[in-house]
């Protein structure tokens, strides 16, 4: 399957594991990455907050893109990224002032957004396109037996749910679905679907972290060895940020997070260099221990 | 003693906060008493609006007609003079609070049909214009921060000496504390009492607690026997599916796909006196052209989907959750439940009753302005109305009244009795007894009177309450014992049955919603004339009094 | 029919240990959730308390937490929570000291609500006629989007996380009226909402939209938030952390077209805040993160043009702000 790869601006940054990741497996998921070097950033929600218009239209920028290149899916592994891209999809067919002026703004630059391409996040392709659970069963070289995986949607790639379209709002069950297909052990717990705190890390830090540390500590209580997310802003809460998460809740919390591609990969035999795994400030030895095989270098 | 108010409002919906903000604008210190918070109130409840001839092609004249035609000729006409005379005051007044009104295209309020109105005065807020006004006024209680509200306390009883209200005893939900409220002067506000039937539009909490307890403290309760069933109730939840629904353009359809309405009212059709169409409607079905699940269609799929989606927004949304029907698409099977309570705490023109001090106003009260059957929109209006009057009145009474002699004695006595009933440690069910009343309720003193069934009803209530005396509170704690408040309420529903059943057996004429098939016809010559019910040990005494009529003799009346 | 096997917390902070109890129904999937619970009430145990009255969705008494969701139980019906969960589990609404069994104190949730002032604000010198309506053109009504239909339920507040973390955040309810009185043509304090909303209580919204899903009126909280927050930046400026850090996305990405971390942090955090994070930048650094990269875009100039056409301060200002608003005094503090 043929893509437009919108990676976002954190996978080609600080979060370059999950682009690395993505690269690795999309290969064997036989999905074409096609790259676009001039998608801009989605906004993520900040531009929207201050001027609508601009952060509708640079989405229909990147959106007509795709469009352009006659691409009709565009793939994002960034829950923000896409909730970024499908808001803007839906503002664009409901408002008309909105429209005008993007239309406009689009004009001027000799491009046009017409709504056909459509985003989609990687973990919404595998389970909506590319066959779920049952094509990545015979893919699986290494099941992830053992392992108890706590998965985080992050907030934007499951609501609002009749913006979004994928899964239900408060109790997902695709991430799960695939979990369980790699051969782990899906965890429930409530924090899954709640908020990381990212984006008020810069503006309330504690708060923020107090947040993130709130969604770890569920995940361990309730017996995860380790976290799976769909958004880097996610990962670089709970992440790069868990070491202040945990002393705002008061606990140490000692959990591997990683991103959805890069417990794909290993479930597919790759290794953890090649996944990334190294650049995470939370050691995920622990998790890859219990898988037996990995050693990760130091 | 805590608690001292010069004006104590019992009760924080439309009359209440109305008449609150009223009486502290007299000068009076205010405090208000309420089973709920204050938002909380059954007056969120109104739907399709609020009445006021505002067009200058309407007339105050043209309004006060269709409500004293509305009332078959049993409201006092002066009374009703003052509530249409006062209604564009009233709800240009709650424009100005803030009240989201809908509005038309040159930016005036907008208005629209409603049953038994010649014009369209009927000014709204999509299909909740009772949470509309009620968060108004709620924002200006807000505002007003010198009003005392003691959120989540019942009023158990009055305290009267010497036919002078004293003030009364509350209980405290948080911690079942029992406490005096002593006041100069206190309005009773406490809206319906329509969960003394089974199959009723209102909140579970409507159980007319304020028209029981003025009753037991010697206060006439008037027309009892008048109870509004409103045609249009959803089938088995009895939710309330409003009438501007028809006021929109809605029809009712029996099985055989027939506008019924044109049979029996040619001109008003599906705008006819709730009255009228209610039994129009249960006519229908008894002569078998109901539908297979014992309702009425009401169709809305002739509006349109724009027109319906917005300016029936909350019942499309109730129809979708509760009933699984999509109104835009599907008929609505609907039936009458009971929903209103014409009668109430007597009152005259201004707001006092028979003991010094008390006043009341809204659905708890009956000046009488809504007669023998209420208009829709008219109780939203009578609310605002004579909630403002009655702050006024008492606020001004308190200024001359002498300070209140409630004691602990009288606290007392209360406690004693709540504590006799609570630490009980066994008894009569409770819900076995309330599940009695309400379908003896629903089955006798329907919309169709029968003699035998009104006996066999005071029959049945009689022994209930026999029952009630020794009725078994299981829960003990004193946190939000919602058991023991299920026996006070109850306690006071039976009270209030009686009083209903023992009016329709007397009254021997059919009239507006009291309907006796065996006197079908209105008896202007023997009943003009309101029912008075005074509370002594062998149950309610009846009395009468004249209707005032000022510019319209009885009339025979028809849609 | 379907088996509905109810998991109910029972108890409080000072009536014996906090549990739950578990009730087995037969009723149909349509059936509301109020009333399974009515019926634990009536037929098995009289002591289970809880708030409850209209039973349709209008007085906002019955907000609880259905499997984790805050929800009115009267509009919650049983059949898909059997579906989806098996059982249906009954707690209190969140963010709440709890009284007893379901019933909680709300009064964290009522002052914030009084915290935005939520009454009409008028110019002493210039106020609203009075006798006569104020008119309202359609464009006007429209503003105020569905928060007419808030019944102040709380259960938007319930499921918060926000509100959770920080006594500080004026929470969803809250926000949605202080937007109803920020569009209302009638009110003539746009500023002085704005700009005490600008200072603190706003930018702590997360916009994780779970109060859009929890609310049964259709309110959509969040998006009169961010309403409430493009509204303030532009009235007011950004004048405090949540907005500042707003603000300069804008720019940081007008700069190279994806973001500049290093710069956003530092921006956002201030010197000093960015000394305090040395720590994390050597770890960050230690594992091969590089937050110093700023990839700059391909045909970047096309996305500047965009800015151009739509990032203009005054532009803003007139084709933002609410029909009619801006043009009366202010009322007095």
């Amino acid at each position: 399957m043929k893509v437009a790869y919108f990676p976002g601006c954190v996978a080609q940054e600080s979060g370059k594991e999950l682009d690395m990741a993505t690269r690795a497996v999309a290969k064997v998921l036989d999905l074409e990455l096609v790259e676009f070097p001039n998608f801009s950033c989605c906004g993520s929600g900040f531009i929207d907050e201050t001027n609508e218009a601009l952060n509708v239209a640079i989405n229909a920028r990147n959106l007509a893109i795709a469009e352009k290149a006659g691409i009709q899916t565009i793939m994002t592994v960034c829950s923000t990224c896409q909730g970024m891209l499908t808001h803007a999809k839906k503002v664009l067919a409901k408002d008309k002032i909105i429209k005008k002026r993007t239309d406009a703004a689009l004009g001027k630059i000799g491009m046009k957004y017409s709504g056909t391409a459509t985003p989609k996040h990687m973990l919404q392709l595998v389970v909506e396109d590319l066959g779920g659970a049952a094509k990545l069963k015979p893919l699986v070289k290494r099941p992830l037996k053992g392992l108890k995986v706590g998965a985080f949607y992050g907030c934007h790639l499951i609501r609002p749910h009749e913006i979004m379209e994928f899964d239900d709002p408060e109790y997902p069950h695709s991430f799960e679905d695939v979990i369980r297909a790699l051969g782990a052990e899906p965890v429930m717990y409530r924090g899954r679907v709640m908020c990381c705190g990212f984006p008020i890390q810069f503006v309330k830090p504690l708060s923020g972290e107090k947040l993130a540390g709130r969604q770890i500590l569920d995940a361990k209580r309730n017996g995860a060895d380790a976290m799976a997310t769909s958004c880097p802003l996610c990962h670089l809460s709970l992440d790069t940020y868990q070491k202040e998460s945990g002393k705002a809740v008061g606990a140490s919390l000692d959990m591997p997070v990683f991103h959805f591609p890069q417990l794909l990969g290993l479930a597919f035999g790759m290794d953890a260099k090649e996944l990334g795994l190294p650049r995470h400030l939370v050691d995920t030895k622990s998790a890859l221990e219990k898988l037996g095989a990995v050693k990760v270098p130091a | 003693m805590n608690h001292s108010h010069d004006v104590l409002v019992v009760g924080a919906g439309l009359a209440g906060q109305r008449a609150a903000l009223e009486a502290l604008k007299a000068g009076a210190d205010v405090g208000v008493i309420s089973k709920l918070h204050p938002m909380r109130s059954h007056s969120v409840s109104a739907q399709g609006g609020i009445n006021a001839a505002l067009d200058p092609t309407d007339s105050v004249k043209e309004h006060v007609f269709d409500t004293i035609k509305g009332s078959d000729y049993l409201a006092d006409q002066d009374g009703v003079e003052i509530l249409c005379k006062e209604a564009g005051p009233a709800v240009i007044e709650m424009e100005n609070f803030g009240t989201i009104f809908n509005r038309s295209a040159d930016g005036s309020l907008d208005r629209r049909a409603f049953g038994g109105a010649a014009k369209a005065r009927t000014i709204y807020a999509a299909d909740r214009t009772g949470l509309a006004l009620l968060q108004a006024l709620y924002e200006e209680l807000t505002r007003e921060k010198r009003i005392k509200v003691y959120e989540e306390w019942d009023a158990l009883e009055l305290v009267v000496r010497e036919k002078k209200v004293q003030g009364l005893i509350g209980f405290e939900r948080k911690t079942g504390k029992i406490e005096g409220f002593p006041a100069k002067a206190v309005i009773i506000a406490t809206g319906p009492a329509g969960r003394i039937y089974g199959k009723t539009t209102n909140s579970h909490s409507s159980s007319g607690d304020g028209c029981a307890i003025a009753y037991r403290a010697g206060a006439y309760l008037k027309d009892m026997e008048f109870v509004q069933f409103h045609p249009t109730a959803l089938l088995h939840t009895c939710i309330l599916m409003t009438e501007a629904a028809r006021g929109e353009g809605g029809i009712l359809k029996n099985n055989k796909g027939e506008r019924f309405m044109e049979r029996y009212a040619p001109n008003y059709k599906d705008l006819a006196s709730r009255d009228v169409v209610s039994r129009s409607m249960l006519t229908e079905i008894k002569e078998g052209r109901g539908f297979p699940d014992g309702s009425i269609h009401l169709e809305l799929m002739h509006l349109g989907r724009e027109k319906v989606e917005t300016k029936l927004e909350e019942i499309v949304q109730i129809a979708r959750t509760f009933a699984g029907i999509d109104p835009v698409t599907e008929p609505i099977p609907v039936l009458p439940a009971q929903h209103y309570i014409m009668g109430g705490v007597s009152t005259d023109n201004k707001t006092a009753t028979n003991i010094a001090g008390l006043y009341s106003a809204g659905e708890a009260a009956c000046v009488s302005v809504h007669g023998a059957n209420r208009l829709g929109a008219n109780s939203l209006l009578d609310t605002i109305v004579f909630g403002k009057i009655a702050g006024a009145q008492s606020g001004e009474y308190a200024k001359k009244s002498t300070a209140s002699d409630l004691n602990q004695a009288d606290v007392d006595l209360i406690t004693k009795r709540v504590h006799t009933l609570w630490d009980r440690k066994e008894g009569e069910s409770i819900v076995q007894i309330r599940n009695e009343m309400q379908s003896t309720m629903d089955d006798r003193v329907g919309p169709f009177r029968m003699p035998d069934d009104l006996l066999g009803a005071l029959a049945r209530i009689t022994e209930l309450k026999g029952r009630f005396k020794n009725c078994f509170v299981k829960d003990k704690s004193t946190v939000y014992n919602m058991n023991l408040i299920d026996a006070i309420e109850l306690g006071n529903m039976l009270d209030l049955a009686e009083v209903i059943i023992v009016g329709a057996i007397a009254r021997t004429e059919s009239r507006g919603a009291h309907v006796r098939m065996d006197y079908p016809n209105r008896d202007d010559e023997k009943w003009l004339k309101h029912t008075l019910a005074l509370s002594t040990k062998t149950g309610p005494s009846l009395s009468y009094q004249p209707v005032t009529i000022t510019e319209y003799p009885p009339k025979a009346r028809s849609y | 029919m379907v088996e509905v096997k109810l998991e109910v917390f029972r108890g409080a902070d000072h009536e014996g240990k906090p549990h739950y109890e578990k009730f087995t129904l037969d009723l149909p999937e349509t059936t509301p959730i109020l009333t399974a619970l009515l019926k634990v009430r009536t037929d098995i145990d009289p002591s289970l308390t809880m708030r409850y009255s209209c039973r349709q969705a209008i007085c906002g008494s019955c907000a609880m937490k259905v499997n984790g969701k805050s929800r009115l139980v009267c509009s919650t019906l049983v059949g898909p929570e059997i579906k989806t969960y098996g059982k249906i589990r009954i707690d209190p609404p969140g963010n709440m000291p709890i009284l007893r069994d379901l019933v909680t104190d709300f009064s964290p949730f009522w002052e914030r609500y009084l915290k935005v002032d939520p009454y009409l604000l008028e110019d002493p010198e210039h106020p609203n006629p009075k006798g006569q309506v104020t008119k309202m053109s359609p464009e006007q009504v429209d503003q105020f989007k569905e928060t007419p239909r808030c019944i102040a339920c709380g259960a938007c507040y319930s499921g918060c996380p926000s509100v959770g973390e920080d006594p500080e955040y004026l929470g969803p309810m809250a926000l949605a009226k202080a937007y109803r009185f920020v569009v209302d043509p009638r009110d003539h304090a746009y500023h002085r909402r704005l700009l005490k909303l600008q200072d603190k209580g706003l930018w702590l919204c997360l916009r994780c939209s779970l109060c859009i899903e929890a609310c049964p009126k259709e309110v959509r909280p969040a998006d009169r938030i961010t309403d409430l927050k493009r509204l303030a930046n532009q009235e007011i400026g950004p004048k405090e952390s949540g907005s500042r850090h707003s603000a300069m996305f804008v720019t940081n990405i007008e700069d190279g077209g994806l973001l500049n971390e290093f710069k956003l942090a530092r921006q956002s955090l201030g010197f000093f805040g960015i000394f305090g994070q040395i720590g994390k930048g050597f770890a960050m650094m230690r594992h091969g993160k590089s937050f110093m990269a700023h990839p700059i875009i391909h045909d970047l100039d096309s996305l500047r043009a965009i800015y151009v056409e739509l990032n203009k301060k005054e532009d803003l200002k007139h084709r933002e702000r609410p029909a009619g608003k801006g043009v009366k005094g202010e009322a007095p503090t």
